[in-house]
């Protein structure tokens, strides 16, 4: 219950704690409950959760909420297993519930709400949308960006592990009808094709201006596989052999026009560009 | 982690995946005891692929030959692998290859079965011919006879094949795998099946609940440094061939500061991610342990010069990490010790700042100003 006090201080409603064994107890004036199910009884009704359990109980944690029909989840752990975050995604997606994470610093709204382990003082309000696969990269994208005076409408980790409950596609869309967002800046990483599939998505379903940065343009490349289950899979997927590269991402989001900055200390100059674009 | 082939046909078995009658081989006598009938081939088992190719792959017609063969076998490099194992396996003619699979797809979020009539050969060069079924919901056996008429299967083969692609699949979910191949799967004239390879590879994550899984880890070769193996696994450190050495917290965070340094003109010596950066459970001092824990085999590097350290959050202050840096050059006042740079953000910077002045350690608050400062010093 680090973060908890963190998130409440920061004005989040941190209406209740569930920690099987410690019902009753009280941390940080958070009432505690050995249930989700007591806790809503208590308390009313919850629109979010934010779970920080062991990784082979975070599938668990999830259905317990969902259960009690709390339909926004925040997964802080890292190392969930992929098949355990697969049997999630079928119930959330049957159930419309938005999954953020795995492995994930959750969302802030600077100003207003924590949903997760977002350093605080490295924010503050403004017209940037900022979406990550990263934790400390994320806070360090932010940092540069309040010190350029470029707030932020809200931040949000999808989460770092192989199966991650939303993708960027959905945030994006999210940002899209978002009034309080006026420009995008999509940080990521080498490995997958999450970045590969969101330049797609921004060319046919994205009117605001996204910027883009990728970490990993050094990184060296990992051993060759015999038969990796990854290249089948992106090879299946129309996406050549070269998927998951640094080249392979940059040369996406460039085929769809979208910016791709050098280094984080570059996502300022080209926000600031699309903002004064926009404002013409 | 991958398994090999005689390990992964292990699990085919349990599964009641048909395969050929096998014997393992750790010396080349042991094929004085061979239980299967000639003639016989002789697979050496590598965690890699091209093994065919590279001659890892012999027939051997009675004990002589068979002694040869494994000889050599034992000897050949596959892409650098040697085998410490081989598999002995009876002869088989088929009349048709297939390639199967069950991959886990990451963007759909759901397993996907992979199929094609064109087995047997390298999958880049199959990948054309190959189908693809999503398991959107719970598995059924329709999602398998979906993929084999999709391969265009008929007759008797739809039923057969589904079979073995739904074993697959329990295997697959049972198991917590990545990835469960086939390839190739031979199909006789009698209509009979067999796996004639296989490929299995276990997700990491899940294996603490896998104990069977996770002691066939246990007989793994440890590759590269000694090192790492006894560093938390959450930490990662990867060798490089320059003279800095990068220390961080976060694996995005520690490959955007390894591209700077690169972008800089400055040659990473090695980069480690201290991890922790979304661990659900956040014990005191977790941070100040790992960064002197890192410190200590990130120095076995002899090359290494300038030690950058970049940490983002603010869960600790500035100070207490500084501390951990005092204390660290205290103990190594004499003997090789390398230029220390620092990047911190966060509570009582200027004090972090203060104290680590008195011990000629630079610490800037701006990235780039601490990247520049480190290149400098890695190259006087």
């Amino acid at each position: 219950m680090l973060y908890a006090p963190l998130m409440k201080a920061y004005g989040t409603q941190v209406v209740a704690g569930v920690a099987p064994g410690h019902g009753g107890q009280r941390v940080a004036d958070i009432p505690v409950f050995d249930l989700v199910e007591q806790a809503l009884e208590a308390v009313g009704k919850v629109d979010t959760t934010v779970i920080f359990v062991e990784p082979y109980r975070v599938l668990d944690a999830a259905l317990e909420a969902i259960a009690a029909e709390i339909r926004q989840i925040v997964l802080i752990t890292e190392g969930v297993p992929p098949l355990d975050m697969v049997r999630l995604a079928r119930k959330a997606d049957r159930v419309e519930t938005l999954i953020v994470g795995p492995d994930s610093p959750g969302i802030i709204v600077p100003g207003q709400v924590l949903l997760g382990t977002h350093p605080p003082e490295f924010y503050t309000p403004g017209s940037v949308g900022l979406l990550s696969r990263s934790g400390t990269l994320t806070y360090e994208v932010a940092l540069q960006l309040t010190q350029a005076g470029l707030g932020q409408s809200i931040a949000v980790g999808i989460g770092g592990d192989r199966i991650v409950g939303s993708s960027f596609q959905q945030w994006l869309q999210i940002l899209e009808e978002d009034d309080q967002t006026d420009v995008i800046v999509l940080v990521g990483e080498i490995g997958g094709d999450s970045e590969e599939t969101a330049a797609r998505y921004i060319a046919e379903a994205i009117d605001k201006p996204v910027i883009a940065y990728i970490a990993g343009r050094t990184a060296p490349k990992n051993q060759p596989m015999g038969h990796a289950g990854a290249i089948i899979a992106s090879l299946v997927a129309g996406w050549g052999t070269e998927i998951g590269t640094a080249d392979s991402k940059i040369a996406a989001f460039k085929e769809a026009g979208i910016p791709v900055a050098d280094r984080p200390s570059q996502i300022s100059d080209l926000v600031k560009q699309a903002l004064s674009s926009i404002n013409v | 982690m991958n398994l090999l082939e005689y390990q992964a046909k292990e699990l085919f078995q349990q599964m009641g995946i048909p395969i050929l009658p096998s014997q393992r081989i750790d010396h080349p006598k042991d094929l004085k005891g061979l239980k299967i009938p000639y003639p016989v081939v002789l697979k050496s088992q590598v965690y890699t692929g091209g093994r065919g190719k590279a001659g890892g792959i012999r027939f051997a017609e009675n004990t002589i030959d068979a002694i040869a063969a494994a000889q050599t076998i034992f000897h050949l490099s596959i892409k650098g692998h040697y085998p410490t194992v081989l598999l002995a396996e009876a002869k088989y003619e088929p009349d048709q290859e297939l390639y199967l699979a069950v991959v886990l797809d990451r963007s759909q979020r759901r397993p996907l079965l992979l199929g094609s009539q064109a087995g047997g050969m390298e999958v880049q060069a199959a990948v054309r011919h190959i189908q693809q079924v999503v398991v959107d919901e719970e598995f059924s056996p329709f999602y398998a006879r979906r993929l084999a008429i999709k391969m265009g299967l008929q007759g008797d083969l739809i039923e057969l094949v589904s079979g073995i692609i739904e074993k697959m699949y329990r295997l697959f979910a049972e198991k917590d795998l990545d990835l469960v191949e086939i390839n190739p799967l031979a199909v006789s004239r009698s209509g009979d099946v067999m796996a004639l390879d296989g490929k299995v590879t276990a997700n990491i994550s899940a294996l603490a609940r896998h104990p069977d899984l996770a002691a066939l880890r246990e007989q793994l070769p440890r590759p590269g440094i000694g090192a790492s193996t006894t560093l938390p696994s959450e930490m990662r450190l990867v060798e490089l061939n320059g003279n800095i050495g990068i220390l961080c917290n976060g694996a995005g965070l520690a490959m955007s500061t390894l591209d700077l340094v690169n972008q800089a003109g400055g040659k990473p010596a090695n980069f480690l991610n201290l991890g922790g950066e979304s661990d659900y459970r956040l014990p005191p001092n977790l941070l100040q342990e790992r960064v002197q824990q890192g410190l200590d085999w990130m120095i076995q590097n002899a090359d290494l010069n300038v030690i950058l350290i970049n940490l983002v959050g603010s869960v600790v202050p500035c100070d207490q990490i500084a501390a951990v840096i005092e204390v660290y050059l205290n103990q190594r006042r004499t003997g090789r010790r390398p230029t220390f740079v620092m990047r911190l953000v966060g509570q009582n910077f200027e004090t972090a700042k203060q104290s680590l002045a008195a011990l000629d350690v630079p610490v800037f608050d701006q990235l780039d100003a601490a990247i520049a400062r480190a290149v400098v010093l890695s190259k006087d």
